[in-house]
């Protein structure tokens, strides 16, 4: 058991390589019918944006609310280069990606001069402005949407349904998680979190802040990007600006919040649990926006490193008490 | 001269904090730096750290450097670290990764190294999480590594915040009233935890203090600012009978026919 735990340490792509043959099993051995496939598809790439999120708020401390704005770039990319160019996932998923990453740079530079509150209006303004543009031209199919934008395929097999999409969108995350992983647990991760506690301190010990938070933003922005090719590729293949609603927005940042905000799980517990609550409350619809707001404020007020932080602090409590006798200093 | 200063100043409107300061700053010394409050001590600090930038006709040089109009981060990365008088501490991050961060300008590995997370980084970061940890023992703070800042007690705060910025092996450390707020134990135990530091890093160092016997224990020579200015240099002997020093802090000394004239007005 240790020697394994020292080569994961090592080698923590193991880890995810054990995760992803794990994931593979579940459709065939869980899944009873093809919706849980789907629902489980939306999982993972609410998962993708969920743990970019977590990196420019969570960890940088950027308080962003375009981020839906980001994710629909992501999405109107492959969507357009499907619709004039006939380009298919392989191409539009690392072009979408690049794109959005460009994005992040617009979003992030008002980072350099606002702070809280007044930053996320700004972004709030990024994020609508995209929606507002890809609704109002016509070049976007805006009032129809994009439809019948077509299902990825390798070496001749077709992820044409759900339960066969699965794969792609597990496969996208778990490469996603990965990323995220490694770079929170690197010192960038570190110094994002020094900018977010006191950038003049962060910058007194040698961080660059404009260029770790530029690089926050383009980094989440990536992983939104990810997500939204992948949304728009997902059977049946159909994006309407409809989706990319400050609402979305609303439910991203509940996931963030809840799962605990600059916890390396954060992003991936509150995406799981936001998403399956938001599949369960789907007939109450029009009390979802309530329960979700009510989610953030509870889980600040209750719980403010939310639930990711709240079983850490279970066991350090344990550790902390075993090691020295005595019962937690505060 | 590790550190040099010529025509420093910086005023915030009328307000000159600080008016043509020349200072100079030899390897291996320990400078006090005392003044009343408002003096421009913390401002100096400011300016020599990269958080204000100088009025034109200012020079900064630090170990070669022109580091006038250099960004903070840069004057961290020629080896100038310095603590704050609000400290500044990272409350939400445990206390390893506070020291931690203060290793940020020594860490080896490049970001791409880092986002594929190969093998090497985590050996890196393993060896860094160790140093970090002979480091807070050193201090005495190796038991609470994984406990939030914010969970410290002020004294240990204090340590926290030194060992931060000793993370970075600095060349000159600049530390903005490390004893403030301390018992008088704990102010032995922090100079003496200070010292040693300097000795095992070959540190030079400038402590503004406000606790004047810490500053004449300790330091090699002192300087005293008042008003913006540097009115005294020397060492602690010298500086304490100084007339101007003593009038900044006291109040000009007069016989009894000039105190008549001063209360007839």
């Amino acid at each position: 058991m240790e020697k394994f735990k020292s080569i994961i340490r090592d080698y923590p792509f193991i880890a995810f390589i054990i995760a992803f043959i794990i994931l593979a099993f579940v459709p065939s051995v869980v899944f009873t019918d093809v919706y849980q496939s789907h629902l489980a598809t939306l999982i993972f790439v609410n998962i993708v944006v969920a743990a970019g999120l977590n990196i420019v708020k969570g960890y940088c401390g950027q308080v962003t609310v375009g981020h839906v704005g980001l994710f629909a770039v992501g999405s109107y990319t492959a969507g357009t280069l499907f619709l004039y160019l006939g380009l298919g996932f392989w191409a539009t998923l690392p072009i979408a990606i690049i794109v959005t990453a460009f994005f992040g740079v617009a979003m992030g530079i008002p980072s350099f001069r606002l702070e809280g509150p007044y930053l996320a209006l700004a972004t709030l303004g990024g994020g609508e402005a995209i929606r507002l543009f890809i609704e109002n031209g016509n070049f976007f199919r805006s009032t129809f949407g994009i439809s019948d934008i077509p299902t990825p395929s390798l070496m001749g097999y077709n992820f044409d349904s759900p339960d066969r999409y699965y794969f792609i969108s597990m496969t996208i995350m778990i490469i996603a998680v990965y990323f995220s992983f490694s770079i929170l647990r690197s010192g960038v991760g570190r110094a994002f979190m020094s900018i977010r506690e006191d950038p003049i301190c962060a910058a007194a010990a040698g961080i660059n802040v404009k260029k770790y938070k530029i690089l926050a933003f383009i980094l989440s922005a990536m992983f939104a990007g990810a997500a939204g090719a992948v949304y728009a590729h997902m059977p049946p293949g159909y994006i309407h600006p409809n989706n990319y609603t400050v609402i979305e927005m609303v439910t991203f940042l509940a996931m963030v919040v809840l799962g605990g905000l600059g916890h390396i799980w954060g992003g991936i517990i509150g995406a799981i649990v936001i998403t399956i609550v938001y599949d369960l409350t789907r007939p109450l619809y029009k009390y979802q926006l309530l329960i979700f707001g009510l989610t953030i404020v509870l889980t600040i007020l209750f719980m403010p490193k939310g639930l990711g932080g709240f079983i850490d602090r279970y066991f350090l409590e344990k550790r902390f008490k075993k090691k020295t006798g005595t019962e937690k200093t505060s | 001269m590790i550190l040099k200063t010529k025509q420093l100043s910086k005023s915030f409107g009328g307000l000159k904090a600080i008016n043509k300061v020349d200072f100079e700053l030899p390897k291996n010394e320990i400078r006090g730096i005392i003044g009343p409050n408002g003096s421009g001590k913390s401002t100096f600090f400011n300016l020599v750290s990269g958080i204000y930038d100088s009025d034109p006709g200012s020079y900064i040089e630090f170990d070669g450097h022109d580091i006038t109009y250099t960004p903070p981060h840069e004057i961290a990365g020629y080896g100038l670290s310095r603590t704050f008088q609000l400290l500044r501490l990272y409350q939400d991050m445990t206390v390893i990764d506070n020291v931690m961060s203060g290793y940020h300008t020594r860490v080896p590995y490049k970001f791409f190294d880092a986002v594929i997370g190969r093998k090497k980084i985590w050996d890196q970061e393993r060896a860094i999480k160790e140093e970090m940890m002979e480091l807070l023992s050193f201090v005495g703070l190796a038991d609470y590594a994984e406990l939030n800042a914010s969970e410290l007690s002020g004294g240990q705060r204090r340590l926290l915040v030194l060992a931060r910025a000793i993370a970075m092996k600095p060349k000159l450390l600049m530390l903005d009233e490390p004893a403030a707020g301390l018992s008088p134990v704990n102010v032995d135990n922090l100079m003496k935890i200070i010292m040693q530091l300097k000795e095992k890093y070959g540190l030079t160092l400038i402590i503004i203090e406000h606790i004047l016997k810490v500053v004449m224990d300790t330091c090699n020579s002192v300087t005293v600012f008042d008003h913006g200015q540097k009115i005294a240099e020397g060492t602690p002997a010298q500086v304490k009978d100084d007339n101007a020093v003593i009038e900044a802090y006291l109040g000009k000394k007069m016989d009894d026919e000039e105190m008549r004239k001063a209360l007839a007005v």
